[in-house]
């Protein structure tokens, strides 16, 4: 695409993926690459396809044209190399388990059929509790905690699989101040050790402060690249399609 | 046999006004189950008729030494067990994390099996009258008397003029419960008059068409009637006269043709009225949907693939 | 063996063969499902008879069993067309499927002479009749060792698949995306209710297999906050109330399954209202405690 940067390695790519509900299309040849070892955050308006994005790169929903690869290879054959965060929508909150039992779920994919999680797995789920700061909470039932300590515990089922790159849906919808700073110090974290991060995003104002590359969608790419270059008042005013006077919807932008 | 000399006959045209009413009450009625997303309470519902008329049966035999059958008593009591069981239902998936299928089956089961009991008892006691388990689970159409016509006619006619008397706080509660509160119609007693019309329209049928098969006279005129409606009073009424018109061609059909019971043939008759009603309605034919569907995903994907070519050789 | 101890023994298995993969129905929110596919059972057992003559024959079993498989993939295509609402699409196919049978048996197709009510009712104490006889001793209830046989079976599929079906149960989303295929997996174990259920026919009948599917679990649920305790209270439950049921219909001389039935109610019912109690003076503890400490920080507020 350039010349002037580095040639990096590629941790995940989606060439020319395009996704319709029913007949109306949501995502439009979207072509997207991500390096290793980057905070990707993936920004747009509500309904630009940001979640449609992440699920049919992981296979989650079919995409009608093209096809993604995870280190240059098929989900299918990269499974255990990357970790999904979906946004909490689908689970059931009253399910008889407790907060170390969830996070154990986290080992199950590398199981297989007849072994039990045991002392091993429940060590690795309590060091992944202690990263997020829920250590003491582990015996909760996981209906009795607050949105952004529910949102932690599954950060921390994605810490326990231990991949290299990790897929998160909007991890900071709807959660308290606390819970907030123990995902972005996960988040610095995880980029320090060298582990690629792609994240769904919705408030503009922190997207300089977590992320490195920043992907503005809004049911194509828009611009894609590192934010001090893509991050731009013209790229987002495109993204968001917002007449130029509205300049204080702007103000983060460089 | 021709449907003039179907209707000159008259058990024939008992059997038919009567399951015209039912499908009729029941259609109507049925809107407001379905669109709660509650359909399978009348399921609950006429299995708890089962003690219900047998508890009826029971008083009506030993306190007023009386006829233990009479239609009007039976519907009594099945209402009284019946509304009792939705309330269970109701109390036990808003009192605890127990979701309300779980506790609509608890109801079905718990409820049916006191009625077995309830008929051992009875059958081993020196009443007259007294029928089998099987009238209970498939009814039987051609014994309906005229009384049991007027009956559920005036029962069922009831049901209908509250949920006309009450439409519009009816409609509210179904669309937005939490408005309907604020705006001062007290849930508990629209829920308690919706559940008692819905519990009516259940139980007039068991006689005539049974408790296994009743919940389709409840589920299967409203869900072809949506296909076709976009209103509420529109789709009360279609599946009213779906309920009717399916319960007459049904009832015609196992009587002139084959020797069929009534109940599960007016089920079918209905079950082809909701496959046609899902296959033609204009809008949301599945059919016509799926074609169009296809079409612009179709062409979406020649777009795209062209696209990309070009983005590739740029 | 004793004709009363092989029934009762009946009763007590049938009870955990059923409340066993229960425990994932009431989790998985597919109780009325349950009572769908007792229902749907029966053209599959006339068709099966059709072909087969014989009312003991697996084949007969295979033909219920997909005939509750159709209930299972009709609803959830009817559920996928986005056009019929909520809890509509089983209660839309298990009676046309149940009205098929019906009409079936009334034609005499098959020359099945097959008593609907019993299907529907069962009868445990007939079921336990015909003795199994080893080496010309009698040693319990035929049916006994085939409703073990299907204990067996249902405790081998359910350990196998422990960690899977506890991980679509409790979050679809994210079981699809390590890689489980959720869809495979509901359609294998609703196979096994399925094949449960048609097992457990001529002990409890359609109406009444659902108790014994459902009631135990549920009851389990109400003071579970981890799943093994909730299997081992489901455990629990299934034995109790079966005994006590047996006992409670063998008192009023009726069906065994009704009584079962009936006695789980009360359970679940007397569980229910105790946690319901044990909740509110919880509640009132905690606010008489808040409110004394209110009280302590803002005494001045008093006039």
């Amino acid at each position: 695409m350039n010349g002037t940067e580095p040639r990096q390695q590629i941790a995940c790519r989606a060439r020319n993926l395009s996704v319709a509900y029913g007949g109306d299309p949501v995502l439009r040849a979207v072509d997207l690459e991500v390096p290793a070892g980057v905070v990707m955050g993936i920004v747009g308006p509500n309904g630009a396809g940001k979640s449609t994005l992440i699920k049919a790169m992981l296979g989650l929903v079919t995409p009608l044209t093209g096809h993604s690869e995870f280190f240059g290879l098929p989900f299918a054959k990269a499974r255990k190399r990357v970790g999904y965060m979906p946004q909490s929508t689908t689970v059931d909150w009253d399910f008889p388990t407790t907060v170390l039992d969830v996070v154990t779920m986290g080992t199950y994919a590398s199981l297989g059929w007849l072994r039990r999680p045991g002392a091993g797995q429940r060590d690795q789920a309590v060091q992944a509790l202690e990263q997020v700061g829920m250590a003491q909470l582990a015996a909760r039932q996981i209906g009795e905690l607050s949105g952004g300590q529910r949102q932690r515990v599954f950060l921390a089922r994605a810490l326990v699989q231990a991949p290299e790159l990790y897929f998160m849906d909007e991890p900071f919808q709807g959660i308290d101040a606390k819970s907030q700073q123990a995902i972005v110090q996960v988040l610095h974290r995880l980029r320090q050790t060298g582990r690629t991060v792609v994240i769904v995003h919705h408030d503009l104002a922190t997207v300089a402060d977590y992320c490195d590359q920043v992907t503005l969608l809004n049911r194509s790419v828009v611009a894609s690249g590192p934010v001090a270059r893509v991050f731009t008042r013209p790229n987002i005013r495109t993204a968001y399609e917002v007449a130029s006077s509205e300049m204080e919807f702007l103000e983060f932008a460089p | 046999m021709s449907p003039l000399e179907f209707l000159a006959d008259h058990t024939y045209r008992t059997v038919f006004i009567g399951v015209s009413i039912i499908g009729l009450v029941s259609g109507a009625l049925g809107s407001f189950a379905y669109l709660r997303k509650q359909s399978l309470i009348s399921d609950v519902i006429s299995h708890a008729a089962l003690p219900g008329t047998l508890l009826a049966f029971l008083a009506a035999a030993t306190v007023w030494q009386g006829d233990g059958r009479n239609m009007l008593g039976l519907i009594i009591g099945a209402v009284l067990i019946g509304t009792l069981a939705v309330g269970y239902a109701n109390q036990i998936s808003r009192g605890s994390k127990i979701r309300i299928d779980t506790a609509m089956a608890i109801a079905l089961t718990v409820f049916f099996g006191a009625g077995m009991l309830l008929m051992r008892i009875i059958a081993n006691g020196p009443f007259p009258g007294k029928g089998g388990i099987q009238d209970y689970l498939f009814g039987n159409a051609s014994v309906m008397t005229r009384a049991d016509v007027v009956t559920s006619a005036l029962v069922g006619g009831a049901a209908l003029a509250i949920m006309l008397l009450f439409f519009k706080e009816f409609v509210l509660r179904t669309f937005d419960a939490h408005y309907a509160t604020v705006l001062g119609y007290r849930a508990a007693t629209v829920d308690t008059l919706l559940f008692t019309v819905i519990v009516i329209a259940t139980v007039i049928g068991v006689k005539a068409v049974g408790l296994v098969l009743m919940v389709a006279f409840l589920i299967t005129p409203p869900a072809a009637a949506r296909q076709w409606t976009r209103s509420m009073p529109a789709m009360v009424a279609l599946s009213a006269v779906i309920g009717a018109v399916g319960s007459c061609l049904g009832a015609y059909l196992s009587i002139a043709f084959v020797p069929v019971p009534t109940g599960p043939l007016i089920v079918l008759t209905l079950f082809a009225i909701f496959v046609l009603s899902l296959l033609a309605a204009p809008g949301r034919s599945v059919v016509l949907r799926a074609v169009k569907h296809a079409r612009a995903r179709r062409l979406l994907m020649r777009e795209l693939d062209t696209v990309a070519v070009e983005g590739r050789a740029s | 063996m004793n004709l009363t101890l092989g029934t009762m023994l009946l009763a007590v298995v049938s009870a955990l063969a059923c409340s066993l993969p229960g425990v994932y129905v009431v989790l998985r929110r597919n109780s009325m499902l349950v009572d769908a596919i007792s229902h749907a059972v029966l053209p599959g057992i006339v068709v099966g008879y059709f072909f087969t003559h014989n009312l003991d024959s697996p084949l007969l079993i295979l033909g219920a069993v997909l005939s509750g498989l159709v209930v299972v993939l009709g609803s959830e295509l009817l559920v996928r067309t986005g056009l019929v609402a909520g809890d509509a699409p089983q209660g839309l196919v298990f009676p046309a499927l149940f009205s098929i049978g019906v009409i079936m048996v009334s034609l005499n197709f098959a020359n099945v002479h097959l008593d609907t009510h019993a299907v529907l009712v069962g009868d445990l104490n007939l079921a336990a009749f015909r003795q199994l006889q080893v080496a010309g001793t009698e040693v319990g209830p035929a049916y006994l060792y085939m409703m073990l046989a299907m204990l067996a079976f249902n405790i081998v599929f359910l350990v196998l698949f422990h960690n899977r079906l506890k991980l679509s149960t409790f979050d679809a989303a994210f079981a699809s995306s390590v890689g489980l295929r959720t869809g495979l997996l509901n359609t294998a174990f609703m196979f096994l209710v399925s094949l449960t259920v048609t097992a457990t026919f001529n002990a409890a009948g359609a109406i009444l297999v659902i108790a014994l599917v459902v009631v135990p679990p549920a009851t389990a649920y109400l003071f579970s906050r981890r799943l093994d305790v909730m299997i081992g209270g489901t455990v629990a439950v299934a034995i109790a109330g079966s005994v006590g049921g047996f006992w409670l219909s063998y008192a009023l001389d009726a069906a065994t399954s009704a009584g079962m039935a009936v006695f789980y109610g009360v359970l679940f019912t007397a569980v229910f209202l105790a946690t319901r109690l044990a909740r509110s003076i919880g509640r009132r503890r905690a606010t008489r405690k808040l409110g004394a400490q209110v009280e302590r920080r803002m005494p001045a507020t008093t006039d």
